[in-house]
């Protein structure tokens, strides 16, 4: 019993960070209709840049991580400006090879560092473990979900109660209206792709000290694909909880299930869900809602 | 299609063979041309259902390797190189069916996402089943022989793989011209309207997928035998998106584009090469440098024509 607590908890914070980069997928997706492939290589590219300053320039963490997460933010909104608008109104496969040539140069530029390329590190915090009395969990893991809860609490907040976020959420909606309604639809895609890159570097952050920061870690983020899918492809709780789920059931896999099927696990259920539920496990609540 | 409009044609591949032949020596330039045909022949399936169907494929690359491992696993077993290329086909035919299933349901980025889902099944399911692929290890595979003729020289691979190419695009024109293509288009264009004529969509695509995948296998089944050695990594993600630029390069709607856009994928990598070179300094030997230089090459390529996947019928 212990041992599965233990495995589930894991698996939920594993789940945290699919959920995370899900979320970030599904954030620019919603507001710019242009899909990204190149969350995992913002989120390596997030985690790195806090270790850059972290241990090469010797900044404290607390001062290098929400700088390396407002780097990978401003990178986000500058790329979305000089390269990626060119996408909107085009067909996917457009913004598919756009965002995936700009992570293969994020992921090449990383690797032409010679630290960088040859180690893999680990973010000096949350290293040790917590007992609580007999159970035994990894604070690492703690840290994950605790941090999740509190973005995505933030983000909620910034959504529904803040001007920006709410204007942020009609250009999402309905970019025509909105922009007939005079609202700012262009700084608004730039807003979305700053924020998209963001949650994602905060995602590798988190990432770090579970999995430790090397040049693949980014390769995590194609099981954030089926959990933005399981959500609905347009709904943040939606691609947050289903990453939560991916994350629990990829665990529980790995207990029942023989070596090496665990991985296979979040891609079976994609193709799973989409036969069963090609809209979305979500899709019947928003269809009922919009008639 | 008369003699004249075939000349035409082959003048252009003509002088590019006969300048590639002269300025990289004959032996390399044929070996790099037995790549760009069978590049070519799994850019077609790419073509087919990308260009003509329009649907978004993320894990052609899987339907690739189908054929190479069926081809590579028949002929170490003793079946004859001839007769497991059918068998590698209808692999990537019906690798092609199964990804497309979820599309009898839905369209669009949903079942892009299902097709990269079954690519990636398909790349751990080939590094686990170790008892027939080998696992990770990877396993070799033996020179492509015809009733105990074997090729063996760059001149006599281009050569099958020409033969090959040739076929396939036959067999597309035709396929094109056929109520079969009108119906993709049909589809690609409007599938509510496409419906409404009495056109299946999921009908539609599956054939669509099932010829891509059959392109695939084809192509996968030179490639074991050209390469040598296949292992589960080469048919990654990286090696889908090279496809998938390869017709938007080539320009997705033509199926000469496929050809073209296997070119210039083939020659991409010795040409970074080749400038890397010319580079002062030990920077420019790092590691990620080739990475960085083809990653551009995307961007700049998608910047520059971004209706790269809608050009001309």
């Amino acid at each position: 019993m212990l041992a599965f607590i233990q495995v589930l908890t894991s698996g939920i914070a594993i789940g945290c960070v699919y959920g995370l980069v899900a979320l970030s997928f599904v954030l620019i997706y919603k507001a710019t209709e242009t899909v990204s492939f190149m969350q995992g290589d913002l989120l390596m590219l997030g985690a790195f840049a806090a270790l850059a300053l972290h241990l090469g320039l010797g900044w404290p963490l607390w001062l290098a991580a929400p700088v390396a997460v407002a780097a990978a933010g401003a990178l986000g909104a500058a790329l979305e400006r000089l390269a990626l608008r060119r996408a909107i109104g085009q067909p996917h496969l457009v913004a598919v090879l756009l965002t995936f040539g700009l992570g293969m140069m994020m992921r090449g530029g990383v690797a032409s560092v010679p630290a960088a390329a040859q180690d893999t590190y680990r973010l000096p915090f949350a290293a040790d473990t917590v007992a609580f009395g007999p159970l035994v969990l990894a604070s690492s893991h703690l840290w994950v979900v605790g941090a999740t809860f509190l973005l995505a609490g933030a983000l909620a907040a910034f959504f529904h109660h803040t001007r920006t976020g709410r204007v942020l959420r009609a250009c999402s909606e309905d970019a025509r209206t909105a922009a007939l309604l005079g609202w700012p639809v262009a700084r608004m895609h730039t807003l979305a792709w700053g924020l998209g890159a963001a949650v994602a570097a905060v995602a590798g952050l988190l990432l770090a000290p579970v999995t430790f920061v090397h040049l693949n870690m980014g390769f995590i983020a194609l099981k954030a694909f089926p959990a933005a899918v399981l959500g609905g492809l347009t709904s943040l709780p939606g691609a947050l909880l289903g990453g939560v789920f991916l994350g629990v059931v990829e665990a529980v896999a790995g207990l029942v299930l023989p070596e090496g099927v665990k991985d296979m696990v979040p891609y079976a259920l994609l193709l799973l869900a989409l036969l069963l539920f090609p809209q979305g496990l979500g899709a019947g609540r928003a269809a009922r809602t919009s008639v | 299609m008369d003699v004249r409009d075939v000349a035409r044609a082959a003048l252009p591949w003509a002088l590019v063979a006969l300048v590639a032949g002269l300025a990289l020596g004959v032996d390399y330039a044929l070996g790099k041309a037995t790549l760009v045909l069978t590049y070519a022949i799994a850019g077609l399936g790419v073509v087919i259902v990308v260009g003509q169907a329009g649907q978004i494929a993320l894990g052609q690359a899987a339907l690739v390797a189908l054929g190479a491992y069926t081809q590579a696993v028949l002929v170490r077993h003793g079946v004859p190189a001839l007769l497991a290329v059918p068998a590698a086909v209808l692999a990537g035919a019906l690798g092609g069916v199964l990804a497309s299933l979820p599309a009898r349901r839905l369209g669009g980025l949903y079942f892009g996402m299902s097709t990269l889902a079954f690519a990636l099944i398909v790349e751990e399911g080939l590094a686990r089943w170790e008892s027939v692929t080998h696992g990770a290890a990877g396993m070799a595979v033996a020179a492509f022989g015809i009733f105990g003729w074997q090729a063996t020289t760059t001149a006599a691979q281009a050569l099958v793989s020409l033969a090959a190419l040739l076929l396939a695009l036959l067999a597309c024109r035709r396929l094109l011209d056929l109520h079969h293509g009108r119906a993709w288009r049909a589809v690609r264009d409007d599938e509510a309207a496409a419906a409404a004529c009495g056109i299946s969509p999921a009908a539609t695509k599956m054939q669509a997928f099932l010829v891509g995948g059959a392109l695939s296998g084809l192509a996968g089944a030179l490639y074991a035998h050209w390469i040598g050695f296949i292992s589960p990594e080469q048919f990654g993600l990286v090696f889908s998106f090279e496809l998938l630029m390869l017709a938007f390069i080539g320009g997705a709607r033509r199926l000469a584009g496929a050809v073209w856009g296997a070119l210039v994928i083939v020659a991409i990598p010795p040409t970074i090469a080749l400038l890397r070179d010319l580079l002062p300094g030990e920077w420019a030997r790092a590691a990620g440098l080739e990475m960085v230089a083809f990653g551009a090459v995307i961007v700049a390529v998608v910047l520059l024509r971004p209706a790269g996947l809608a050009g001309k019928d």
